[in-house]
């Protein structure tokens, strides 16, 4: 049974609607991925399946049971983090951890306190008023509070956002540790599609308020059937340019290098009339098609093409 | 409701009142100055018009009665423009807090300020006037309690208009309750007003109780009848302020708790 279910989800704001008629389901100990381009509705739709945003239809499930029926329930399982919100600017960073858990029905609410502040490292923090915190350690102390009451749900908005290359390295490790320890379910978004790629079971892209696709990030990028072939050319650059241009083949000029954009099967056939025609490259590299490309791909419009 | 969920909104409230100059003054700075300049205007009064012996007694329990209402009504609406200050809204609403705890909390936060500001007052209307405010006796019990309604209920129009508008009104929270004040005589009888204002005064509870304890002051006692009015219009005003309440909490659940900024 689903832990989660968006079911016709639906947000109009007077003529301009959000989110059109969404409906997915989250697993238990899964990691889903709510990609789109900036304005897509990610945002709308994790507001809605917190409670803090009234669908203008559709309802949200927890547990098998309603959001709307059976908020203090569910919401006692549920927590969520967002780079967008802040705490308190006044309040100590151990001030806001402690009026946080009694938010929740906690048992030993120090001790998870303790804990918290133990996994995340923030002994040197806790004295600091929020607003002396960096935007990098105000996101870890975000997260640090949306895992206090050991929640079964979990929504992260840009959670890495802002922080640096080893603190988010570590937040993806804690992410997936957390879920192999406790199944906890987990519903991200983020504008890292490496991050998605390396943490998410799952993925829905959302664009113009619609789910456009449903699968894993794996099977999105493959969806794009093509590949990047990367050369750097000593000889001949200018006809390599002219071909590419004259076969309407997507490419990028780096200088040294030219990156040109091939579907994999005729990969063998390109390299074969580039040696033709006497172009010489000392290096080549051939990428496979990325979750990044397919985002970028939804991101320009391109979506119904696919 | 769940006293953990009501104490952690409280905790959060106490941590930044006495973290943060400006809430401070709110509770010792201004009562200060209102008791040092209509205070000394009252005994300025008093040296030229020896008539009115009761003048300083009058002005200085009314300064520290306003209070009530200011106070109840100014820590409703200074929560909720805090948490919108420092974007934390959301942060509240995504825990299982209930609405009528978070409005539960506010209530008890504005009297537990209403104590401290009270009691800081009236030492210092002792010690500067030697007016005693506890003269009222039992009276102060039931005019605390109804003065405070009138600042939970205004309170809660305030916080109603916040919620549909955003802090593009805030002004609202300092400057709303003020227009009740000329209607509720706190200095003068009520008697001086023009009669329209009369017509109006009589739908304003606080009039009542202004009204109340200068008789208390004059006679030693009140018509009680002053008490039951000034509550019936109360209890009517607090429910539909409630109401009002929840249909602008609903309203902006309509519109989404991050757009309110």
């Amino acid at each position: 049974m689903p832990i989660l279910q968006a079911k016709n989800l639906t947000k109009k704001f007077k003529s301009f609607t959000a989110v059109d008629d969404i409906s997915f389901n989250l697993e238990e100990g899964e990691i889903l991925g709510l990609l789109g381009p900036n304005g897509a509705g990610k945002t709308t739709t994790l507001q809605m399946l917190l409670g803090a945003l009234t669908p203008t239809a559709g309802e949200v499930y927890y547990f098998n049971k309603l959001l709307s029926q059976d908020r203090e329930e569910i919401l006692e399982q549920v927590n969520f983090s967002s780079s967008y919100i802040e705490l308190p600017a006044r309040l100590k960073v151990k001030e806001c951890l402690k009026f946080i858990s009694f938010l929740y029905n906690i048992s030993g609410r120090r001790q998870r306190v303790e804990k918290i502040v133990d996994i995340f490292k923030l002994g040197n923090l806790l004295n600091k008023e929020v607003h002396e915190l960096s935007a990098g350690q105000k996101t870890k102390v975000n997260l640090a509070k949306s895992l206090i009451n050991f929640p079964r749900v979990l929504l992260l908005d840009e959670p890495t956002a802002s922080l640096d290359p080893e603190v988010a390295d570590f937040i993806r490790s804690f992410l997936l540790e957390e879920r192999k320890k406790f199944k906890i379910s987990i519903i991200i978004t983020s504008h890292n599609m490496a991050e998605v790629e390396e943490l998410c079971d799952r993925v829905i892209f959302i664009n113009q308020g619609r789910i456009i696709a449903d699968d894993t990030p794996q099977s999105l990028a493959r969806s794009m059937r093509i590949s990047h072939v990367e050369l750097k050319v000593s000889q001949g650059k200018e006809k390599l340019l002219n071909y590419v241009k004259n076969n309407r083949v997507a490419f990028k000029d780096n200088g040294l290098r030219v990156i040109i954009d091939l579907a994999e099967k005729d990969i063998p056939d390109f390299l074969k009339n580039v040696m033709r025609q006497g172009i010489v490259y000392e290096e080549i590299s051939i990428a496979k098609p990325t979750l990044n490309d397919y985002f970028l791909f939804v991101a320009d419009g391109q979506n119904s093409n696919l | 409701m769940a006293i953990h969920r009501i104490y952690a909104v409280l905790l959060r409230h106490f941590y930044d009142s006495f973290r943060t100059v400006d809430r401070l003054a709110d509770i010792f700075y201004w009562p200060t100055i209102d008791l040092l300049l209509w205070g000394l205007t009252s005994l300025f009064i008093k040296s030229f018009a020896p008539e009115l012996p009761q003048i300083t007694l009058i002005i200085v329990s009314g300064i520290v009665f306003w209070l009530f209402v200011r106070r109840a009504q100014l820590d409703m609406s200074i929560s909720l423009l805090g948490d919108l200050w420092d974007r934390n809204l959301i942060n509240i609403f995504v825990s299982p807090l209930k609405f009528s705890e978070w409005i539960a909390s506010f209530i008890i936060l504005g009297f537990l300020k209403i104590i401290l500001s009270f009691s800081f007052a009236a030492a210092l209307a002792y010690i500067l006037y030697e007016v005693n405010i506890f003269y009222f006796g039992f009276y102060l019990i039931p005019f605390a309690l109804l003065l405070m309604m009138t600042g939970w209920w205004v309170g809660m129009f305030v916080n109603s208009l916040i919620m549909r508008y955003g802090t593009r009104i805030q002004n609202f929270a300092w400057s709303i309750v003020m227009v009740i004040s000329p209607f509720s005589a706190i200095y003068y009888p009520l008697s001086i007003l023009p009669d329209w204002m009369q017509k109006i005064a009589a739908l304003v509870p606080t009039s009542y109780i202004f009204e109340g304890a200068r008789e208390v002051i004059s006679y030693g006692a009140l018509d009680p009848r002053k008490l039951l009015y000034s509550f019936i219009l109360n209890l009517i005003y607090i429910s539909l302020g409630l109401i009002f309440l929840k249909k602008s909490f609903k309203k902006m659940l309509n519109r989404g708790l991050l757009s309110l900024y």
